[in-house]
């Protein structure tokens, strides 16, 4: 791809949200610069807000992206997809691809997102399981729930409660085992949690306290039919479903930052101007904990108009911009007027 | 559903790339599927060069390879990644995922997938390496991978992974290990393309059989079929594979061949053999028909029946001898001294290969004169699924025997007939006894060079040849497209007419009215068909693998009528889009001057 000679070149990694901002706004502020997003989807940026439509059916990809191809073309944006990051190195300003090749940037932005997290206790039973953080994990998951199936959602974060909302709506059949990381990442006080999840019922989801159970002592296959789920409580009660699927919130994916001179404690740590700790990295998105003056301490930001605002603000400061980071967005829990939830963070464009 | 699918496989030599190219195809023609394939390789034996293997896959029969893929597979990113903007949109781009040595910025092909393509990155190594202990079978691995993507029957590749390896257990053994590690691990894969194959369609008359052949190979089945008694031949790029095949099935049937010292000598065994009464060829590529030049002309003057299968490759001297080429024309009609008429038909496509080869056997007979057949190293090496008769539609002999003699009458070898074919005793027949000679000769056969005798000889070896163009169950040439008049008419021959032909297809689609014929008899020239198409025609494209256009000079020897020539001397089959690009400029010039 023909770039101005002396042109800089930024990679980013990551092609959500955040990423996929980023790379569009460094377009604008440096025509002439090279601009390269390497991610590990096979797919081109595509909203994973959307995904609970495979619940009504919407299964082609197609549907899901963004831009279309022809987008990447004409902004001059090189996608290197499947492209897994084995290391960076800061001081060499080089990126390693675990396929053996290298990448030499002159600035990194870092918008690598979050996976679903698994308490430790449950990751035995990851293979029995249908995560819903990706598209291809979102059309297996629908291929396996039938018509009016039943879900036995874990746990229930923001992302999972949205999906709930479609299944109720689509009648399927919503079993919630509800915990700690239940309304992440909202955070939700003692007192506030019993009305939330009076709400939830009224949505039309059922709830179990996985805590009033004794906890999950095992998940099970086959117990009645080949693909059927069975969730064993460790007080002998059990539930059936189609499938299981987890909800415990993100845990950023950081793991290739390891040893790059990137300060990191659960995310990567960023001042208000989202640079990290070695020159010419920025973060952006899930992966991130910015410093707040306001509360003294690095903490992260999440929904969709966070996340863009972050991808926007990171390629201005990269560009040369010096601003700082401020919430775009409302991160409070409501009930509305019908009884039922309603979140900012089921809010996207 | 129609199908209709491109598959590329790119590697280096060595890698096993044409191996699975081959099986792929034959298991798909197994399967029932129309395929045709074209196999591209360097000239090295190992270690280096591109190697690409490349089929289309259809319900309905196909004339072309297409421009771009629906699927491509690399086996090595170097010699792959110039072709990654070969696939289009929404095709599969399968590649290894890892890579064992450090690779430099854009050395990977996840660099090069287009935005609009799928990318498949697969543990190719490893799965061979776990699956057989060894890498050897990655083109294996691949080969169970699509099976398993396209949702392909298994078994179908099982068989023609048997048939490969029929003689070599251990390879065989290794080959399903592989095969099924490629399976099981599409079965893992999430599939995104849309690239999807329908059910076959089975068009096979009762008694007739179907198989995946090449060029080559038809040329040397149609020999057989037609009775060849006799090969002499000296090996040479891209021909050497009809002898292979007829060393391996003449002495089956009590035929011989002899591998000569060099082409000279090959094609002096083949005169020596036509004069015995045996059908006997030879095959060739350009640079051995030049040596053969002062022997055809004796076949020509002895007027001794000899069939030489010449598959033209990049020119002129040793040239490009792996790549293909149509410029051996002139050397063919008009290659050699003297007044030498020879007929020369070339085959448009492979099921062509197999009915020219054997009909040339029967022309040279009928006509006592050298047949040259002309094909190049696309039509060599492509590949295409052909239904054989049950009986061979070839005549076992044609040869006009003299009649009994009168007492005292001398046999005339050469006598002046009214048909100018001579009745012709070959050594043995009672009375036969004449001379034949490079000399100009009495109808004896004697020597004589009086103006009157070669005059009247003249006539005669050129005047027979006529006869040629009304050869029964022969197609000399063929008009495909609208009837009538058409805005333009794409004339062309040998293995790139299906271009053509594919090209004619899809500008009709878009309304142009459009012609497209071939010529397969090249001399004697089918003037009169040629000319009444080409006075259809408002304008006269003719496309061709040579830089001299050299088809249109031979057409504008015999009509008086300005053609467009379009020509490509790249060593690659002519791309269908190219030819296209030209009608819609032609047809669009034409309306342009209505418009005025």
């Amino acid at each position: 791809m023909a770039t101005a000679k002396n042109a800089r070149h930024h990679v980013v990694i990551g092609s959500g949200v955040a990423g996929s901002q980023a790379a569009e706004t460094l377009r604008e502020r440096e025509p002439d610069a090279r601009v390269t997003i390497l991610t590990l989807s096979s797919l081109l940026f595509y909203n994973r807000y959307d995904l609970p439509k495979v619940f009504r059916g919407h299964r082609d990809w197609r549907e899901f992206l963004a831009y279309p191809a022809e987008y990447y073309k004409d902004h001059r944006i090189e996608v290197r997809r499947c492209s897994r990051v084995a290391g960076v190195d800061g001081s060499r300003r080089a990126i390693a691809l675990e396929h053996k090749e290298e990448i030499r940037f002159d600035t990194l932005l870092v918008a690598s997102g979050g996976r679903g997290y698994i308490p430790e206790e449950l990751t035995e039973y990851r293979p029995l399981m249908h995560p819903f953080s990706s598209y291809t994990e979102a059309v297996t998951a629908a291929g396996v729930v039938p018509e009016r199936g039943h879900v036995i959602m874990l746990g229930g974060d923001m992302i999972g409660l949205d999906l709930a909302r479609t299944l109720v709506d689509t009648r399927h059949r919503v079993t919630l085992v509800a915990g700690q990381q239940t309304f992440w990442p909202h955070e939700v006080s003692e007192d506030e949690r019993p009305g939330l999840i009076a709400a939830l019922e009224k949505m039309g989801v059922e709830v179990v306290e996985a805590a009033d159970a004794g906890g999950i002592a095992s998940i099970e296959k086959g117990a009645r039919g080949l693909s059927a789920r069975r969730v064993l409580f460790r007080d002998g009660t059990e539930l059936y479903g189609d499938a299981v699927m987890p909800f415990f919130g993100l845990s950023p994916s950081v793991e290739f930052m390891l040893g790059s001179g990137v300060d990191i404690e659960r995310g990567l740590l960023v001042n208000p101007a989202l640079r990290t700790t070695s020159e010419g990295i920025y973060a952006a998105g899930d992966v991130c904990q910015i410093w707040s003056d306001a509360d003294k301490r690095y903490r992260f930001f999440y929904g969709w108009k966070n996340v863009r605002a972050m991808g926007d603000l990171a390629a201005r400061n990269i560009a040369g911009g010096a601003e700082p980071w401020v919430p775009a967005q409302d991160e409070k829990l409501h009930i509305g007027a019908d009884g039922k939830i309603q979140s900012p963070f089921w809010e996207y464009e | 559903m129609a199908t209709d699918i491109q598959i590329s496989i790119v590697g280096s030599a060595g890698d096993g790339t044409i191996a699975a190219g081959e099986i792929l195809r034959n298991a798909l023609a197994g399967m029932g599927y129309k395929v045709i394939s074209f196999d591209v390789y360097p000239p090295e034996i190992r270690g280096f060069g591109k190697c690409i293997a490349r089929m289309r896959i259809t319900t309905e029969q196909a004339y072309s390879l297409k421009h771009k893929s629906d699927v491509m597979v690399s086996l090595d990113d170097s010699h792959a990644i110039p072709h990654a903007n070969e696939v289009r949109d929404c095709g599969a781009v399968i590649y290894e995922q890892g890579s064992i040595v450090r690779l430099p910025e854009g050395g990977h092909m996840s660099a090069h997938v287009g935005p609009g393509q799928l990318p498949y990155p697969l543990p190719i190594r490893e799965l061979s390496e776990k699956s057989t202990g060894a890498n050897r079978s990655r083109n294996i691995v691949v080969l169970g991978f699509i099976a398993g993507l396209f949702n392909l029957p298994a078994e179908g590749f099982r068989k023609a992974i048997g048939k490969k390896f029929r003689n070599k257990a251990a390879a065989a053994e290794a080959s399903e290990a592989a095969f099924k590690a490629g399976l099981d691990y599409a079965a893992k894969t999430f599939k995104l393309d849309d690239v999807s194959f329908g059910p076959p369609v089975s068009s096979v008359v009762a008694g007739a059989t179907v198989e995946m052949i090449n060029g080559n190979a038809a040329i040397a089945r149609g020999a057989l079929d037609a009775g060849i008694d006799t090969f002499f031949g000296y090996p040479i790029t891209p021909a050497t594979s009809i002898m292979e095949r007829l060393a391996n099935e003449m002495p089956k049937r009590g035929g011989r061949l002899l591998q000569t010292e060099d082409e000279i000598s090959a094609i002096s065994a083949v005169v020596g053999a036509g004069f015995t009464g045996a059908r006997a060829a030879t095959s060739t590529s350009g640079p051995g028909l030049s040596l053969m030049a002062e022997m055809l002309g004796m076949g020509v003057i002895g007027e001794v029946p000899g069939v030489v299968f010449v598959s033209q490759r990049g020119g002129p001297s040793t040239g490009m001898p792996t790549k293909t080429e149509q410029s051996d024309l002139h050397m063919a009609v008009y290659g050699g001294h003297g007044d030498a008429p020879r007929i020369v038909i070339a085959p448009t496509n492979v099921d062509g290969c197999y009915r020219c080869a054997g009909k040339a056997f029967e022309m040279a007979e009928a006509y006592q004169t050298p047949v040259i057949v002309l094909i190049d190293l696309y039509l060599s090496n492509r590949y295409e699924t052909v239904v054989f008769p049950a009986r061979p539609p070839f005549e076992a002999d044609l040869n006009r025997k003299p009649g009994k003699q009168a007492a005292g009458a001398q046999y005339k070898r050469y006598a002046l007939t009214e048909d100018h074919v001579s009745p012709r005793a070959v050594p043995g027949d009672k009375g036969g006894m004449h001379v034949v000679t490079g000399l100009e000769h009495n109808e004896l056969g004697r020597p004589n060079d009086s103006a009157e005798l070669h005059t009247a000889m003249s006539r005669k070896r050129h005047e027979k040849l006529k006869r040629a163009l009304k050869h029964p169950d022969f197609t000399q040439f063929k008009r495909f497209g609208d009837e009538g008049p058409v805005d333009v008419g794409v004339i062309s021959w040998g293995s790139n007419f299906g271009e053509c032909l594919e090209a004619m297809l899809k500008v009709r689609a878009e309304g142009i009215r459009c012609a497209a014929m071939k010529v397969v008899m090249l001399s004697p020239f089918p003037t009169e068909a040629v000319a009444a198409f080409m006075a259809d025609c408002q304008e006269v494209l003719v496309p061709e693998l040579n830089y001299q256009g050299q088809f249109a000079n031979l057409l504008q020897a015999h009509v008086a009528r300005p053609v467009t020539r379009l020509n490509r001397v790249s060593g690659e089959p002519m791309k269908v889009e190219e030819i296209i690009e030209e009608i819609r400029r032609l047809a669009g010039s034409k309306a342009a001057q209505k418009a005025a």
